[in-house]
């Protein structure tokens, strides 16, 4: 290796570091304060490109370049604190994954935004000449752009220091990080640092875009692949620390840069292997220590607005397999559109009911079941293509393997929580997808698998059935989603079941009574895995070819989003969701190219509406009608008595 | 008109009744102890008055003025300060950093508190100046949480169990500071369930049990009151 070759790619990693500090110091920063974990972060990264984008088209030249750079960060900032004041406020008291799903419907918003004011082409974004040439440094060529970004992130580096640590504020931002509450009874005003806090970081995530834009490319839905970078790379240094922030962009930079010359098909699958590796030796981060669980009187606030517990509606088991009969009758009247959509709504269910098991039970949010759903599609789809194995035994094993991979997942996972679990359930999802999607040998990289031959199943001496048809398949899906759905209600309402739910209520207390409560998570996380996988090898069989996108996180925030809408302390609420999120998706991709916008925009609504959600909402409207029809009964037995 | 009243508050956490009808009188200039066991209500009856637990009936007055309702940083802002009782100092944030974050000044009080007169009168947390607030000791932490509330220059200061898991000396050390806290004009509610602490600094007492006020008078009625001690403070 020689000295220019070196120079080369010491720089470059040094330039990639310098975009993840920019982003991830403001992703940090808010996490530190608001405690939350801004998903639309790059959103923010992509609106400074753009406006750098456009800034540099007005005014041509240095004079224009130097504009925008100092315009862009400030114009997201503005946007920003728009949405701290207009939205995210709302929703500070509810639980942390309203805030999560808000910010994730922004993402959608945002994106969908900048297509139609942009367009959806890739934009490059031209560099004034005086930083268009490169200088040769150690007899390496180095583009003069590089060391412009590579001097410029320590500036921002050491400005950052001295406004955390040598002003009043960035003292005040220090100490709210660590204990919002007193900080508040200490007479610091918090719905103005809030404010603050998140324009500030969005000023960082702007000048990340804006720095990064004429070096990269900018496009609608950049953000997706720089946001979970930031998150690998805070999590790794540790959430809310600075410090660990920028150890992060080093370590991940340098990472890069490395793994595209010694591993180039496996780059990606680096980082995520290296969060996972510091995850599992470091829970809470290279810099960061575990995280405050919420002062009692906040959570219960929360929860009072939330739990719907003191209702139990005894459905009869004729009611509750009512819905049954009349799904075995829609083939009759419906067609084959209809029977199509209802088999992805029974698929998508299965994984919502499955993955809510997890997130409304027992209070892990995963971030990652779509690895499992894709380790039990590629599952079914390998042994199906590449096996002479029949379609039910194939479709056995996946679950099977789902399961396995759950264990062997789960047993680094249930070690965090909250927040972590979410992240390392990330990592090691996108670990799965980063691995599928390149590994062109086994599983046929990112062109999938097409042409899965499904066979008529053997029904011993009784002839074959076949489900081939759009018909078949409905009633084969149907059968088997009814089936694992009424496992899951039983699960649910076994004292197994009702562990989970004291552990999601108070994990130390469930402890203290002699539960192995990580145990009991990692049970449920199998559990939930198995089911998922199962949806996977039902999905390969009915779409009949699969591809790797099935396992990117955005497919693991679906069933999130489902059981969000649906209402996360329900049974039947992620299936609700599930018919929501689906049929809205076919209908809103037919009528409009703008799908994304519209979901975002009933995400929000539900979020700022409807925070129990749909099935939640309508059970405390019954809730309450039942109560006063009591009150009324209760009332005229005691008039008629006392009289 | 009393200088600090809570009329017949009642505070809930989630569904769960905590106080009831609690009142409260203080005067300018007094140190008044709160005395109960573990989990009567003490605590809560400080969250309800600095504003972070607010209370669901009843009112909390300052100068005859409503502050029950407002936001903690607003009650903060009007005089009232908070020293909770598990002396949460920001840990990562030196012993001088935790006092300037919280310095501040609302009202033209004749002498305002300063770093300088706080290690005047904390002569300890000067010389660990340059420690995180983790590195401290319990007593140390109890110093700075106490002091860092005096940085906002507080009319009424509301002390929640300072005397809990301190050793022997530093609690007398501690019943001195309060001493000279009043001294400086300070008004001051205590919580405790030492009795003889509270003996020591105040004059006037109001027992609380199971979330209502069972007694109240002068510390030396109190201490001669072998019923109330009995029923409400033995453990």
């Amino acid at each position: 290796m020689d000295l220019s070759f070196l120079t080369v790619q010491v720089l470059s990693a040094l330039r990639q570091a310098a975009f993840l500090f920019l982003i991830s110091s403001g992703l940090t920063l808010i996490f530190g304060v608001l405690n939350i974990l801004n998903f639309a972060h790059g959103a923010l990264y992509m609106l400074g490109a753009y406006f750098m984008y456009w800034v540099t088209l007005q005014i041509v030249g240095p004079a224009g370049f130097l504009l925008a750079l100092v315009a862009a960060p400030l114009g997201v900032a503005v946007i920003a604190a728009v949405i701290e004041l207009g939205l995210l406020r709302r929703i500070y008291i509810q639980e942390e994954i309203y805030q999560l799903l808000l910010t994730y419907a922004l993402v959608l918003i945002i994106d969908d935004l900048a297509k139609i004011v942009f367009g959806p082409e890739f934009k490059s974004i031209s560099k004034p000449e005086i930083l268009s040439g490169s200088v040769t440094l150690f007899d390496g060529t180095v583009p003069v752009y590089t060391l412009l970004v590579v001097v410029l992130a320590p500036a921002v580096a050491a400005l950052l220091w001295y406004l955390l640590y040598r002003t009043k504020t960035g003292k005040v931002v220090r100490a709210t990080s660590s204990d919002r509450e007193m900080a508040d009874a200490l007479g610091i005003n918090m719905s103005a640092l809030f404010t603050l806090v998140f324009a500030f970081g969005a000023v960082l995530a702007g000048l990340g875009g804006a720095l990064a834009g004429p070096a990269r490319t900018v496009f609608p839905g950049v953000g997706t692949e720089v946001i979970i970078e930031s998150f690998v790379v805070v999590v790794i240094g540790g959430l809310g620390n600075l410090w660990g922030a920028l150890i992060g962009s080093i370590l991940i930079g340098s990472l890069e840069t490395i793994g595209i010359i010694v591993f180039p098909e496996f780059e990606m699958s680096l980082i995520y292997l290296l969060m996972v590796a510091v995850l599992v030796v470091r829970p809470w981060g290279l810099f960061g220590r575990p995280l405050k669980v919420k002062a009692l009187s906040e959570k219960n606030l929360a929860m009072e607005a939330q739990e719907i517990s003191p209702v139990h509606f005894a459905v009869h088991p004729a009611v509750r397999w009512a819905p049954l009969l009349l799904l075995l009758l829609v083939p009759l009247f419906a067609g084959r559109f209809y029977q199509y959509l209802l088999t992805q709504i029974f698929v998508a269910s299965l994984m919502a009911i499955a993955f809510n098991l997890l997130l409304g039970m027992t209070g892990l949010l995963s971030f990652g079941q779509a690895a499992f759903f894709g380790v039990g599609a590629y599952t079914a789809g390998l042994l199906l293509t590449k096996t002479g194995l029949g379609t039910l035994s194939a479709l056995a094993l996946s679950p099977v393997v789902a399961a396995a991979a759950a264990g062997v997942i789960g047993f680094f996972c249930v070690r965090l929580s909250g927040v972590h679990f979410a992240m390392l359930t990330l990592a090691f999802g996108q670990l799965i997808f980063t691995v599928v999607y390149k590994w062109y040998g086994f599983t046929g990289g990112d062109n999938g698998i097409q042409g899965i031959p499904v066979n008529p199943i053997p029904l011993g001496g009784l002839g074959d059935i076949d489900i081939g048809s759009t018909q078949s398949m409905y009633y084969f899906v149907l059968a088997v989603v009814a089936l694992s759905v009424e496992l899951l209600r039983r699960i649910r309402s076994s004292p197994f079941g009702a562990t989970l739910k004291s552990i999601r209520e108070n994990g130390q207390r469930a402890a203290y009574l002699g539960l192995n409560v990580k145990l009991y998570q990692w049970t449920a996380f199998v559990v939930a895995g198995a089911f998922t996988g199962l949806a996977g090898g039902l999905y390969a069989l009915m779409e009949k070819s699969i591809s790797p996108e099935i396992i990117h996180w955005t497919k693991s925030a679906e069933p999130v989003l489902m059981s969000i809408i649906g209402g996360i302390y329900t049974f039947v609420g992620p299936a609700v969701g599930a018919v929501v999120y689906i049929t809205l998706n076919s209908y809103l991709v037919a009528w409009t190219e703008k799908w994304a916008l519209v979901l975002g925009l009933v995400l929000l609504t539900l979020v700022l509406l409807l925070p129990g959600g749909v099935v939640g909402f309508v059970n405390e409207k019954a809730r309450q009608t039942l109560g006063k029809l009591r009150c009324i009964r209760k009332w005229s037995f005691s008039k008629s008595a006392t009289s | 008109m009393a200088f600090l009243e809570l009329n017949s508050i009642n505070t809930y956490y989630g569904r769960s009744h905590i106080l009831f009808d609690v009142s409260l009188s203080i005067e300018k200039g007094e140190v008044v102890s709160l005395i109960g066991r573990n989990g009567a209500g003490k605590s809560t009856t400080f969250r309800s008055i600095i504003g972070l637990t607010p209370p669901q009936a009843g009112e909390v007055l300052f100068r005859g003025e409503r502050i029950s309702g407002l936001r903690a940083f607003r009650i903060c802002r009007k005089g009232i300060g908070f020293v909770p009782e598990d002396r949460r100092c920001f840990p990562d944030l030196t012993v001088r950093e935790n006092l300037e974050v919280a310095a501040r000044r609302e009202k033209e009080t004749a002498v305002p508190w300063t770093v300088e007169r706080i290690y005047a009168l904390f002569p300890r947390l000067q010389e660990r100046e340059k420690n995180l607030g983790s590195q401290l000791s319990g007593g140390e932490q109890q110093m700075l949480t106490i002091a860092r509330t005096l940085m906002t220059n507080p009319e009424v200061l509301l002390l929640d169990e300072p005397s809990e898991g301190l050793a022997p000396l530093v609690v007398s050390l501690l019943a001195d500071m309060i001493l000279r806290i009043r001294k400086e004009g300070v008004t001051v509610l205590l919580a405790e369930q030492n009795l003889h602490f509270c003996a020591k600094v105040s004059d006037r007492g109001y027992v609380i049990d199971k979330g209502s006020v069972k007694y109240e008078g002068t510390m030396s009625d109190l201490l001669s009151n072998e019923e109330v001690k009995e029923k409400y403070l033995a453990v």
